[in-house]
Order: structure tokens, then C-alpha cells, then sequence
């Protein structure tokens, strides 16, 4: 059973005020060390909480991380407040032809209640229409994934052809929060569309979640808490028109020093959900805790696979094409 | 101490400037897709010893007319600043310059990723800022269109305060006309202090903006008067900001053809414009004209006369310019323009580039220049070996890198 287990962990790379950063060597030699280990993804995280501070923003980070890395997934969030959908929908898509498919983005419905005063909205943004906002952003980047097919460049030199012009497509997207006329000028990506994970759901997402995101990380106090998360949000996928394995749920568990090997455990062999998200601090020790102890007890008790399914992040996590046309 | 010496840029863009550079039978037609081919590129530059590699952006095709978009190359590439992070990682002394609009991002979002640039870079980062003219990016960032030529200005200079005070830890807290910042930047700075500023308005307010906040002005300029009159006019405007002559550093456009005899360089040119369609010519000298129909007059015929444009005014009046004083058609200026898009284009040996770039560098009309090769990788390949070698002959160019950071390459002052 440990055999069909994902494993992603997540670094919040913000160090707490007076503490020093993680330096970019030292974040990319524990990604080569988990990548080597079979881990299937690393999430970045880019918190703007209160009083924390680190040296990268995470889709840079991510593409500095891209080309020194060959197998392992790589995941950033970015915030539906801190970016314009065309800008963001870009980015995703450079970062995927550039680490050759595997890409992801996470996609957090929860605002950071430091975001709204630094994006020129001093007033804040009420939760609703926030949510609002975010189903509406994240559609728009989808859509813009989709605009180009996957053999729409001709690259006809003799001809004078580079692009077929039917297989770019127009958004044309007017709503309430976003007018995008499109199409994106970064090509069709290696996995049709970067992976997107969501992460902080409240009960009014789950059934938006259910329809779009290829991965949920869901917290979950317990094994039997989680299970009762995953299977809510399992139940959701059917009526959206999808099978419920093309959405895969990670519980999220903290890596504290009392989550020892024995209650790792306890998580994989509830089988509570499709696989467990272990979030990291940014700090060292804990690095080299996971990779030095854990990792390899988990490894030993045949929890953790060894080897990278294929070569993009959604055959690392059998998950299907992007959807493309 | 040296004397003094020319800053070199090298100006990516894909398979080339030249519009038909894709089709050149040797151009790597697949460089939009290809993050190899810029880490190639980029280490050739490094190997020469450029100060930087520059990349341009725009958030949108460049071209609407479908039938036009689809003979260039220009409607796929990598975005920009996910492209310098990648080169960050891949190289180790030269500067990283990219573009980001000011008419479509947010100050405190634009602060971090050029300050995480800066970061993974160890201080080689500089933002290139731009008031986006093309009504084509506009659609994708609101119903309203294309906002005027001064409204996009305003913005662009509450957006470089914004940001500067960012970066250079002056106290937080800005509530503007077009932005409000609460909290300090949080991320710590690099070794350079804060990214290079950059800047191509050539317009007046432009100019003006860029006296103000830039550390580098590129431009584009046809000849060597022109170009004099524009470094002399920036120059101008320094005291008035309390900034030294030597604050700005002023790289105009060149675009080179080398060989080992001019009249295979010309030849090597000649071939390159046999590939321009007519309409793909006709279209780009129109976006930049800020006029949709150049099509409909006789393209042998002279450039009829122009509304000012709400676009981009400077290249505007410099293609006009070009055309009155060589009395140049339409179809002729379109092929001219199809080169380098109205930078300065030279033809020739390696010695006879280096003694037309000596000159405007010695000529008072430029403190570098920023290399626009007609095709990728060829023409650089051209430049790195026999050109540069020249330059570095004669004393103008570095032989090696002195320093670590981009502020330190271009001789500017760490911010304080
Ligand atoms: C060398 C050079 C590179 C430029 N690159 C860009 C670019 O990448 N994106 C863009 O929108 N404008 C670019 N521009 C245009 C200018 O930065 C400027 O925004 C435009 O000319 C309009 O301003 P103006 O009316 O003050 O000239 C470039 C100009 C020059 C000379």
C-alpha cells in the first residue's frame, strides 16, 4: 500500500525576524537530496505574514531551482492579490517549459491578512468577494493555459509559417473582477497546464476545489480527522463531472520534533487520503532531520517509493493531462 | 586607474532582432521553447565580459493582425523574470536587466521578485521600467483600453518612488493616487544594495523620469548628432535632481553585422532582408507609428504625414525623421526598420565597427551600448570573437571582470 502513497513537503522559506535566511545553495541541496529520496514535490510557500523574511520570492526561486533539479516536482503559491492573472498565468507557464513539465501552482483561497495593505487596498477585501475574485482569477489562468494546442507551432522557416492560427485561441474573458482578452504569449506548456494544487479550503470552496484543482492539501488534526476531509472532499468530485482520482488529496502534517518516525506511520497506514504533505521550517536542523532520520525509516518500512513515476509532476502523481483541445 | 571604458549590454531577444531573423537557415528557430538556448547565450556574453544581458517584455502578442502574427516569431517566449531567475542559477558575474510594466503590475509585488532576483543572483539584477504603449496588452488588463500617453507617466512615477523607497529601506508607508504600501519590503537586501533602474522613455517625460530615478538609459538613435543630442538633453536634466553627469549611465541600440570583409557583412545583411514579407515589414514600422493602416497607401510612395502618437512618441518622431531626411518610401523605411526596429545599425568589419562605436563613445554620445545582434546565436557568436577582442585591444572594454555586482560592473554608486 506505501507504494501508492504521494509524498510532497512543503518549506515555508520565511525565517522569523532576527533569524538568518536559508541561502539559495543551501535550499536547493536539500531539494536535490529529497528529489534523490523519490519525494514527488516540493511546495515553496510565500508567506507575507507579519514580521517574517526571506531572501526569495517563490516563483524565482522556483525557476532558479528548475534548472538544477531533473525529476522532482516544484510548487509555488503566489497570491490571486499580489498579481494581475495574465501576469501570473505567464509566469506558471515559463516555469513549466523551463523545468520540462513540472510545474505546479498552489493556489491559496485564504487571504493573508498583511496582502490587501501593501496592494493598494487599505480597505481590505471582504472574504466573499475575495472568493469571488480568486474562482475568477484562477479560471482566467486555466483558460489561458488552454490557448494555445499542443501542435500549434509550425516553425516553417522555408514557408515564412511560425504558428498555425487556428490553434491559437482567444480567452475573451469579461467578468466582474477581470477583463482578459488573451491569448497568453508563452507557448502550450510540456504538461498541458501546471499542476494546480489548492490549499487553505473553507467549507464554501470545497466544492469549487473539487471541480478545478488537480491536488488539495488539507489539514487535518488526526488520521481519522483526515479521512473524514478527504472523503468529503472525494464525494464533491463525482457530481463535477471528474473521477475522484483525478484529484488527489495530501493531508498536511507539521514536521515537529515530536512527529516522529512511529506517527508518520500511523498517517500512511490510516489510509486517510491519497498522501501526506509534511511541512518543513526554515530551518536547517529540520532539514537535515527529515532527510537524515525520517525519510530514510520511511524508506526502510517501504512507505516511500524510491523512484519518480515518469518525467513531469502529473505522472509523478498519475494524474491525467491538463485538458488541452 | 583606467582609462575610461564602454559599458556592453547584450540585448536578447529570441531567434534575433531583425524581424526575419527566424528564418535565417542557421537562427534556433525554437527559441521561445528553449531555456538552454538563453543559457547559452547568456554565458557568451559572460565569457566577453558584457555588464549585462538585457531582456525586453510586453504582456500581450506583439502583433494583433493574425495573418501578420503568424509569419514572425514574436507571439511565444519565456516571461522574463522566471528567464533571469533560471540565469541567476547558470551564471556568475554578469548583470541580469529585465523589463517589468509599470501600467500592469504593483509596486510591493514588483519590489520582492526584482529583490529575490537580486538575491539569487548575489546583487546582478536591474529592472528595465516601462510604460506599456500597445493597446494589445491593455486588453488583457481591462475593459478601458489604452490609458493616455501622461496618465501612464503619473503612474509610472508614483510607481518608481514607490519602489525605490522599497528597496532602499526609506520609511514604509505611501498612501497615493494610484498606490498605497503599508509595510516595509520583506525581503532583505543584496550584496548591490538594491537592483539597477533602467530605463528607455525617450519621450519628455520620459527623459524626465529617467533623470530622476534611472541608473541606466538606453535609447535608440540613428546618428551620431542625434544620439549626441539625447545624451547631452538627459545629461541636462541630471543637476536639476541633484545627480552627477556620472549617476547615468547612456547606452544606445546598435545593431552589428561583422565579418571579416564589409562586403561580406553587407552580404551577410543583404540576405537577412531578402526574407521580409512585405506585409510583416509594412506591419511593424505601423505598431510603431501607432498607426493601424499604413497598408492602405502606395508602399513605394513617401510616409504620409502622422497624428502624434499616444504610443511611443520618441521612436515615433525618429522613424519620421529618418524617413524625411534619406527620403526614404514606405516600403524602403519598412526594411530599414525591419533590422533593429530604428536603432543604429552598422555593416562591416570588426575594425570598422569598433572605430564607429569609438567614436560615438569618444564622441560624447554615449557611455556604452546595448548590442542588438541580427540573429541568434551567429551574429553574438560574430560579436564575442572579433569585435570585442577589438575593443579590448584598443583599451575601451574591460578584459575581465572587476567586480562582483551589476552597481559594480557599471561603475554607480551603492545606493545609500
Ligand atoms: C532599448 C529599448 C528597449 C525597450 N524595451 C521595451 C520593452 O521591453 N517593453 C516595452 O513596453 N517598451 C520598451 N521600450 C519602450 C520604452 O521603454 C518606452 O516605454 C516607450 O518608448 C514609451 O515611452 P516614450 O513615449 O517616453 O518613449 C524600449 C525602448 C528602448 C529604447
Amino acid at each position: 500500500m506505501g507504494s501508492t502513497m504521494y509524498l510532497a513537503v512543503s518549506l515555508n522559506i520565511a525565517s522569523a525576524a532576527g533569524q538568518a535566511g536559508l541561502t539559495f545553495a543551501e535550499i536547493a541541496g536539500f531539494v536535490r537530496k529529497v528529489e534523490a529520496a523519490g519525494i514527488d514535490m516540493v511546495v515553496i510557500s510565500d508567506s507575507m505574514d507579519e514580521r517574517s523574511s526571506s531572501p526569495f520570492e517563490a516563483t524565482t526561486l522556483l525557476a532558479a531551482l528548475a534548472t538544477v533539479t531533473e525529476r522532482i516536482g516544484l510548487v509555488a503559491s503566489a497570491s490571486t492579490l499580489a498579481h494581475q492573472p495574465y501576469n501570473l498565468a505567464r509566469r506558471f507557464a515559463s516555469l513549466d517549459i523551463i523545468s520540462h513539465g513540472r510545474i505546479g501552482w498552489n493556489a491559496t483561497m485564504r487571504q493573508n491578512p498583511r496582502e490587501a495593505a501593501n496592494f493598494s487596498r487599505p480597505e481590505g477585501i471582504a472574504d466573499d468577494d475575495f472568493r469571488r475574485r480568486a474562482e475568477e482569477f484562477i479560471g482566467i489562468v486555466q483558460g489561458l493555459w488552454r490557448g494555445w494546442d499542443a501542435d500549434a507551432l509550425l516553425f516553417d522557416k522555408a514557408a515564412g509559417r511560425f504558428h498555425d492560427p487556428e490553434k491559437m485561441h482567444l480567452l475573451d474573458h469579461k467578468g466582474e473582477f477581470f477583463s482578459v482578452r488573451g491569448p497568453l504569449n508563452v507557448a502550450r506548456s510540456p504538461q498541458d497546464m501546471p499542476v494546480l494544487v489548492m490549499s487553505g479550503l473553507a467549507a464554501a470552496d470545497l466544492d469549487f476545489g473539487a471541480r478545478v484543482a488537480d491536488v488539495i492539501l488539507v489539514k487535518g488534526k488526526s488520521p481519522t480527522d483526515a479521512k473524514a476531509a478527504c472523503d468529503d472532499l472525494k464525494r464533491r468530485v463525482s457530481p463535477a463531472g471528474r473521477t475522484p482520482d483525478a484529484v488527489k488529496v495530501l493531508m498536511t502534517v507539521a514536521a515537529t520534533p515530536e512527529l516522529a518516525t512511529n506517527r508518520l506511520e500511523d498517517w500512511f497506514s490510516a489510509e486517510s487520503c491519497d498522501g501526506l504533505n509534511i511541512a518543513l521550517p526554515a530551518d536547517l536542523s529540520a532539514f537535515d532531520d527529515f532527510t537524515d532520520r525520517l525519510l530514510p525509516a520511511l524508506q526502510r518500512r517501504g512507505l516511500v517509493r524510491s523512484i519518480h513515476h515518469g518525467t513531469t509532476l502529473r505522472e509523478h502523481l498519475g494524474l491525467g493531462a491538463g485538458g488541452g483541445q | 586607474m583606467s582609462a575610461r571604458q564602454m559599458k556592453l549590454g547584450l540585448f536578447l531577444w529570441a531567434t534575433g532582432h531583425h524581424i526575419a531573423a527566424w528564418r535565417h537557415p542557421d537562427a534556433h528557430v525554437t527559441a521561445g521553447i528553449d531555456i538552454e538556448h538563453y543559457i547559452k547565450l547568456t554565458r557568451t556574453a559572460e565569457a566577453a565580459k558584457f555588464d549585462m544581458i538585457f531582456c525586453e517584455d510586453a504582456a500581450g502578442l506583439r502583433e494583433a493582425n493574425i495573418n501578420i502574427a503568424r509569419q514572425t516569431s514574436r507571439s511565444i517566449g519565456f516571461e522574463p523574470i522566471s528567464l533571469l531567475s533560471v540565469l541567476a542559477a547558470q551564471t556568475e558575474r554578469i548583470g541580469l536587466v529585465s523589463t517589468a510594466s509599470t501600467s500592469y503590475n504593483e509596486p510591493y509585488g514588483l519590489a520582492r521578485a526584482f529583490a529575490s532576483l537580486d538575491n539569487l543572483s548575489g546583487g546582478r539584477a536591474g529592472w528595465n521600467l516601462v510604460t506599456s504603449a500597445s493597446p494589445i496588452e491593455a486588453a488583457n488588463f481591462g475593459s478601458t483600453g489604452l490609458r493616455p500617453h501622461a496618465d501612464r507617466y503619473e503612474r509610472a512615477r508614483e510607481f518608481a518612488t514607490v519602489i525605490t523607497s522599497l528597496w532602499h529601506r526609506k520609511a514604509a508607508g505611501h498612501d497615493g493616487q494610484s498606490f498605497s504600501v503599508r509595510d516595509p519590503l520583506d525581503i532583505p537586501p543584496s550584496p548591490q544594495g538594491a537592483p539597477v533602474m533602467v530605463q528607455a522613455g525617450a519621450s519628455d517625460d520620459g527623459k524626465d523620469l529617467a533623470a530622476r530615478t534611472a541608473d541606466v538609459v538606453f535609447s535608440a538613435a540613428q546618428t551620431l548628432e542625434e544620439a549626441k543630442a539625447f545624451y547631452d538633453d538627459l545629461k541636462g536634466r541630471l543637476a536639476a535632481y541633484g545627480r552627477q553627469p556620472d549617476d547615468v549611465k547612456i547606452m544606445p541600440g546598435v545593431a552589428p553585422t561583422v565579418a571579416a570583409t564589409k562586403a561580406e557583412a553587407q552580404a551577410k545583411y543583404d540576405a537577412l532582408q531578402e526574407l521580409i514579407p512585405d506585409d510583416v515589414g509594412v506591419a511593424l514600422l505601423s505598431s510603431y507609428l501607432s498607426i493601424s493602416d499604413l497598408w492602405r497607401y502606395p508602399i513605394d510612395g513617401p510616409l504620409p504625414e502622422l497624428p502624434e502618437s499616444e504610443g511611443m512618441k520618441s521612436r515615433q518622431a525618429l522613424v519620421i525623421e529618418q524617413a524625411r531626411r534619406d527620403g526614404l518610401s514606405i516600403r524602403d523605411l519598412a526594411r530599414y526598420f525591419a533590422g533593429a526596429r530604428g536603432h543604429w545599425r552598422v555593416v562591416g568589419t570588426a575594425d570598422q565597427i569598433a572605430d564607429e562605436l569609438q567614436a560615438r563613445f569618444e564622441g560624447g554620445a554615449a557611455d556604452g551600448f546595448n548590442v542588438m545582434p541580427s540573429w541568434f546565436p551567429g551574429e553574438l557568436d560574430a560579436f564575442a570573437t572579433m569585435v570585442v577582442p577589438e575593443l579590448q585591444r584598443r583599451g575601451l572594454f574591460r578584459k575581465d571582470y572587476e567586480g562582483r555586482t551589476l552597481r559594480e560592473h557599471l561603475g554607480l554608486k551603492r545606493p545609500v
